[in-house]
């Protein structure tokens, strides 16, 4: 009955009809009748998608080892070769593309296929285990055997592990997001799996104890605290040894021998570690994460723990399919930050990949509301660090100019392009009368700051764009602002209308800053300033009258 | 392979109509294709009139690529077209829509920003599927080249990424086809400025004040006295229920005048003949400029090195048909036409004497008519006699004269004029001096116009609060000002479209220093309010480039 004349049927009777015929041929026969005949769209669909996934399941009986690569887009040949287990029939079709066209990204697809299965045969189970240091009894670092390296099997792990870094005395922003989201993660674990795990905060360097109470409001049940005073800085050495100290349990293989109890860390190491991702987090997770033999997925911006089913025989050894519990996935953005690749640290056969571990990039979590009522413990280390540790010596630091800060004075005065006959003579008029006020300070329109005038060498260092005032300047709220010689643009005006009294000097009768001054003195700024400075001095003119006439 | 560097089959700079063409055919032919657009969405650089043609003569159309482009991304077919030449207050109207409709299939009405944001979304689809995407927010700032080869592109914001086709579509000012020495940006006489306004009107009144339908739309165009004798025209377009309004003119006669870009635009929008579209009310929704290309100069003839090949206003593709400006519909060809030729070349690349896809696309532009309508061989012949300034006075001054005009009636009468201007074969010998766009359009106004008797009160915003109104994300600056004597860079006080003389909010002011007892003029550089138009690159001696990916002026029309 195969080909039958679509144009004797509606379309509702023509679903079940299109299902039974099995052959792609007889369809293209039966769409050319509907074309010449009613030439139904939904018909045309519908027979179309029947003869698509006809072809579909001929594909899936593709014979890879005669597979034409030439056929086939890089998009296609990436999603193929994913179905091929066979490595001769890869290696085949490498030649092939070699000989044709020879897409490097087409062949970096088969290529890294082969791989794929290559290193999995290795991982196989017939090879038979032996501990690293049966089989290189000379090296004095188990760590050095690629395959097998050796940290800890089967070992116990709790809790999640935060490090909480300190800039300058100060918690950084990206520590309280950690902690707020580990404190989400870790209540969402305790429910699914019926644990008590804690959020432990780690705390190191000199005089950072004071931040422990914060730790604990923004979400840690346990704060790490280790105090050194040579640790003022971040030092490479010192804070990874360190952290790995503290996160290794008692009677760990590779701890220290002489630790006092601790009853708050009966485990082998902790489960899961966050770091930040900023230069120094970076740099110290990287460390500790080699040295605590696991894994790190660096540069996280999504976090969750969810169970996985895994069929990789690396890491199932070769049991088929496995279930991971309790795994953490760290998601982050690839090079062009349009796609995801989550990452997984899974223990293998006869090695762990604990903790689990990545970096988070600042700003991917919120900040949480900070809950003083929270109780939590906080513990110390008793790590006495050897001098070795500190093999760097800061002799000498500079802190980067910031500029000048005009926000809090009383008063600003600032200058615009009305300097410009005479720029140097202007800046110094302001300079007086900021002098004849006692808490003030000169800023400047952008205009000035990107204009050409040269300037003196006395009054030079006055003009930079940290003395910018207006939207892509500071913002200043004084008691008196003086505007001399400033036009009033919208992006100036942003950055400084809050202020209690604006004062503006302007040859012109009317120009846009006369529409949000209290007082406008239509007068050359060269003449006004130093008038103004000489009231200012005798008393004459006093800041609480200018305020008070703004009522 | 060299290093660990990321790599693609194919990277296209640039995500506007050139870029998003390139993209769709290399996608749907399997190539792994990386769009790299510096906007935070494509489209919020971008600026055109802008009437999008789909010309029955090209290989390629926008919405053949796109399908669905006319009902989503554009405002209005355009249905009727008329040019007004102005005196003073006489216009002289004629009706060119024959000249419009010629060799049109469709042209619609668009506005950029829409436009290309919708394109962008449909090229990340198409090229997701082929292992790559659009990326936004990635300034491409210059050419992997190694032994003098072409091997793909760096950025300010990721790592540099090979490939075996670099298209570059970034537009005119094209950073990479300066860098591959293909095009400079020396002679003003090479450009067109374009500044634009898009004004609101209230819903129904474009269909009201036009006396158009629906899914009707007019464009306007305006030449003669009104713009102080600088070379070029003025253009009003409807959209959906806004307007376009703007003017282009050669850069050199901009220049020359020391005309305010701003305030030519202004003449237009105050013109009596605008005021029947805005009923006394006006809002501004965006003022925006760009450079554009002048083909019969600048379009490369061989637009390509090595793996690089340059495609729309990157390549200069922008043909001036008399007073119709197609640019889109060339960046569409050429973009489809490049990764037409990569993929045969790539499907024969065993064969050593193959071309390469440069040479290739070269063949194709030829033969596709292209490269017959960006350079047409008539205007070379026409510009060798109409240009030389001996000649043009003499038209002109004959045109001026009594018996000149009477000429003009004359050939009124008959039907000459309106005949004339609706050819595309005279329209594409225009040559580039007063005669057409100036003289001839005074003096058939005066001749023949009727006075226009209407009253135009609005008031167009200054300088200052159009650059208030603009979207800016402020960064490091972009244009380095390498000679800031006024004998070198002192052409862009005036010219730059956001500063002016005596104006101390702009990008270029000038100034007067005084030093050691002698004052010198000279000028200085702010880059903020900058709008990334070009032509500073040309008429200024400046180091020119793009801000950062993301930085800069963000426009929501376009
Ligand atoms: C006022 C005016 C009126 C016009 N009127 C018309 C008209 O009516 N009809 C018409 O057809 N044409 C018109 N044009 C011309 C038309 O706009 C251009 O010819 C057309 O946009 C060219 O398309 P393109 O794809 O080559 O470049 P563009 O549309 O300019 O696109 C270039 C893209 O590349 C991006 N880019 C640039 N540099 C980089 C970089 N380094 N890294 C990453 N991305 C980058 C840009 O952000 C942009 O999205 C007009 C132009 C102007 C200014
Ligand atoms: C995105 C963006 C961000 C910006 N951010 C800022 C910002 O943060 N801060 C900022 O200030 N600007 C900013 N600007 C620039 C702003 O637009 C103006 O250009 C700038 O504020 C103008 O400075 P001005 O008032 O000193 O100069 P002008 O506008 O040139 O004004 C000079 C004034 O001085 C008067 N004058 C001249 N001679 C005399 C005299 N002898 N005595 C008294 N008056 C005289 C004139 O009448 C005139 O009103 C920004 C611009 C953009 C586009
Ligand atoms: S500074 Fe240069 S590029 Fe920017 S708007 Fe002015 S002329 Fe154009």
């Amino acid at each position: 009955m195969a080909v039958f004349d679509p144009n004797d049927f509606e379309i509702s009777e023509l679903g079940p009809k299109v299902k039974d015929v099995e052959d792609a041929g007889d369809l293209e026969e039966v769409l050319e009748r509907e074309k010449e005949g009613k030439n139904r769209d939904a018909v045309k669909t519908l027979v179309q998608s029947r003869i698509d996934k006809l072809h579909d399941e001929d594909e899936d009986a593709i014979d890879y080892t005669e597979l034409d690569p030439s056929e086939h887009t890089v998009a296609e040949m990436a999603n193929l070769v994913r179905d091929v287990d066979d490595a001769d029939a890869l290696r085949g079709m490498l030649e092939r593309e070699e000989a044709g066209e020879d897409r490097s990204t087409a062949k970096d697809r088969i290529q890294s296929r082969l791989d794929q299965l290559e290193s999995s045969d290795d991982d196989g189970e017939e090879e038979e285990y032996v501990p690293p240091e049966e089989k290189y009894p000379d090296l004095d670092h188990p760590t050095a055997d690629k395959q097998y390296v050796h940290g800890v099997d089967d070992g116990e792990y709790r809790d999640m592990w935060v490090y909480c870094e300190t800039q300058q005395g100060e918690l950084v922003d990206v520590s309280l997001e950690m902690l707020g989201k580990a404190r989400q993660l870790m209540d969402d674990y305790n429910d699914q799996y019926d644990e008590e795990e804690l959020v432990v905060a780690v705390l190191m360097g000199d005089d950072v104890e004071g931040h422990a109470e914060d730790c604990i409001a923004y979400g840690a049940d346990l704060v790490v605290v280790h105090e050194d005073e040579r640790m003022a800085r971040f030092q490479h050495k010192a804070y990874s040894e360190v952290f790995c100290d503290v996160a290794r349990g008692d009677g760990h293989p590779y701890g220290r021998e002489d630790r006092s109890e601790r009853d708050w860390h009966e485990y082998e190491e902790p489960r899961y570690v966050l770091f930040p991702a900023t230069n120094n987090g970076r740099d110290l997770s990287a460390q500790v994460q080699a040295e605590l033999d696991s894994g790190l997925a660096s540069d996280c911006s999504g976090l969750y723990i969810e169970d996985t089913v895994i069929s990789n025989p690396a890491k199932t050894g070769g049991e088929g399919k496995r279930q991971f519990e309790r795994v953490l996935h760290m998601k982050r953005p690839d090079f062009s930050g349009f796609e995801y690749s989550t990452i997984l640290c899974l223990d293998k056969p006869h090695r762990d990949f604990h903790p689990q571990g990545g970096s988070v990039i600042p700003g991917s979590f919120e900040i949480p509301e900070a809950d003083a009522e929270r109780e939590g413990e906080v513990v110390h280390s008793d790590l006495d660090a050897p001098d070795e540790w500190f093999r760097v010596d800061v002799q000498d630091y500079d802190t980067l100019e910031e500029g000048i800060d005009l926000t809090g004075y009383e008063v600003v005065i600032a200058l615009g392009r009305g300097i410009g006959d005479d720029p140097t003579k202007g800046i110094e008029l302001g300079l007086e009368l900021r002098d004849a006020f006692e808490d003030a300070e000169l800023g400047l329109s952008r205009g000035v700051i990107t204009s050409s005038y040269s300037f003196d060498g006395h009054v030079e260092q006055y003009i930079g764009e940290d003395r910018q005032i207006g939207e892509s300047g500071q913002v200043v709220e004084p008691d008196v602002y003086i505007a001399a010689g400033i036009s009033g643009a919208i992006q100036h005006k942003v950055g400084m209308d809050e202020s209690d009294v604006i004062i503006a000097i302007n040859t012109e009768p009317d120009a846009d800053i006369r529409d949000f001054s209290d007082y406008y003195v239509q007068g050359d700024l060269f003449e006004v300033l130093p008038r103004l400075t000489e009231a200012v001095e005798s008393g004459e003119l006093r800041l609480e009258e200018i305020a008070a006439g703004d009522d | 392979m060299t290093d660990d560097r990321e790599h693609y089959e194919a990277v296209v700079v640039g995500c506007g109509p050139g870029g998003a063409a390139a993209a769709a055919v290399l996608a749907d032919n399997g190539v792994e294709t990386l769009v790299l657009e510096r906007g935070t969405e494509a489209g919020s650089k971008n600026v055109s009139g802008g009437l999008i043609y789909a010309e029955e003569s090209a290989p390629y159309t926008i919405d053949d690529l796109y399908p669905g482009f006319r009902e989503q991304a554009s405002e209005r077919p355009i249905t009727e077209y008329h040019i007004h030449n102005v005196a003073g207050n006489k216009v002289k109207s004629y009706d060119i829509t024959d000249l419009h409709d010629h060799d049109t299939e469709w042209s619609d009405a668009v506005l950029r920003r829409k436009m290309d944001s919708w394109l962008e979304r449909r090229v990340h689809e198409r090229t997701r599927e082929t292992g790559g995407g659009v990326v936004t927010g990635v300034h491409v700032d210059g050419l992997i080249q190694e032994d003098g080869e072409v091997k793909g592109v760096t950025c300010e914001e990721l790592d540099p990424i090979e490939a075996d086709l670099v298209v570059a579509a970034d537009g005119v000012n094209s950073e990479l086809a300066r860098e591959a020495n293909l095009m400079d940006w020396e002679e003003p006489e090479e450009w067109f400025q374009g500044v634009k306004a898009v004004v609101d009107l209230p819903e129904g009144a474009v269909e009201d004040r036009f006396g158009i339908g629906a899914d009707e739309g007019a464009a306007h165009l305006f030449s003669g006295d009104l713009f102080e004798g600088v070379r070029g025209g003025g253009f009003v377009y409807t959209n959906e229920d806004t307007l376009s309004v703007g003017t282009v003119f050669h850069l050199d006669s901009l220049v020359a005048e020391e005309a305010e870009p701003h305030e030519l635009l202004d003449a237009l929008l105050t013109h009596p003949m605008l005021a029947e579209y805005f009923d006394g009310e006006y809002d501004e929704l965006e003022y925006s400029a760009k450079l554009v290309p002048d083909s019969k100069k600048v379009a490369h003839t061989s637009p390509h090195r090595g793996r690089l090949v340059l495609v729309g206003d990157a390549a200069g593709q922008m043909q001036a048909q008399g007073p119709i400006i197609k640019g889109m519909n060339h960046a569409v060809t050429a973009g489809a036409l490049a990764a037409e030729a990569f993929v045969e070349s790539r499907a024969r690349k065993s064969r050593k004497a193959e071309p390469t896809a440069g040479e290739l696309y070269e063949r194709k532009l030829h033969e596709e008519g292209v490269m017959g309508k960006l350079r047409p061989k008539r205007y070379e012949v026409a510009a060798a006699l109409g240009e030389r300034d001996a000649v043009t006075n003499l038209t002109d001054r004959v045109l001026e004269s009594p018996v000149g005009r009477f000429g003009i009636k004359a050939a009124d009468s008959l039907g000459i004029i309106e005949s004339a201007y609706s050819s595309p074969f005279m329209s594409m010998l225009m040559p580039d001096t007063k005669t057409p766009y100036v003289t001839l359009p005074t003096v058939i106004g005066e001749a023949l116009g009727d006075r226009v008797t209407g009253e135009n009160t609005i008031e167009p915003p200054a300088l200052d609060d159009r650059i208030g109104d603009l979207t800016y994300d402020v960064g490091d600056p972009h244009i380095e000002l390498l000679d800031e004597s006024y004998a070198a860079s002192g052409a862009a006080v005036s010219a730059c479209p956001v500063s002016a003389q005596d104006f101390g909010g702009g990008c270029y002011r000038s100034e007067t220093v005084k030093t050691n007892g002698h004052e010198e003029r000279v000028v200085s550089l702010d880059t903020q309010p900058c709008v990334e138009c070009g032509t500073c690159a040309v008429v200024a001696d400046t180091d020119w480039n793009h801000p950062a990916g993301n930085k800069g002026v963000e426009y929501k029309q376009g």
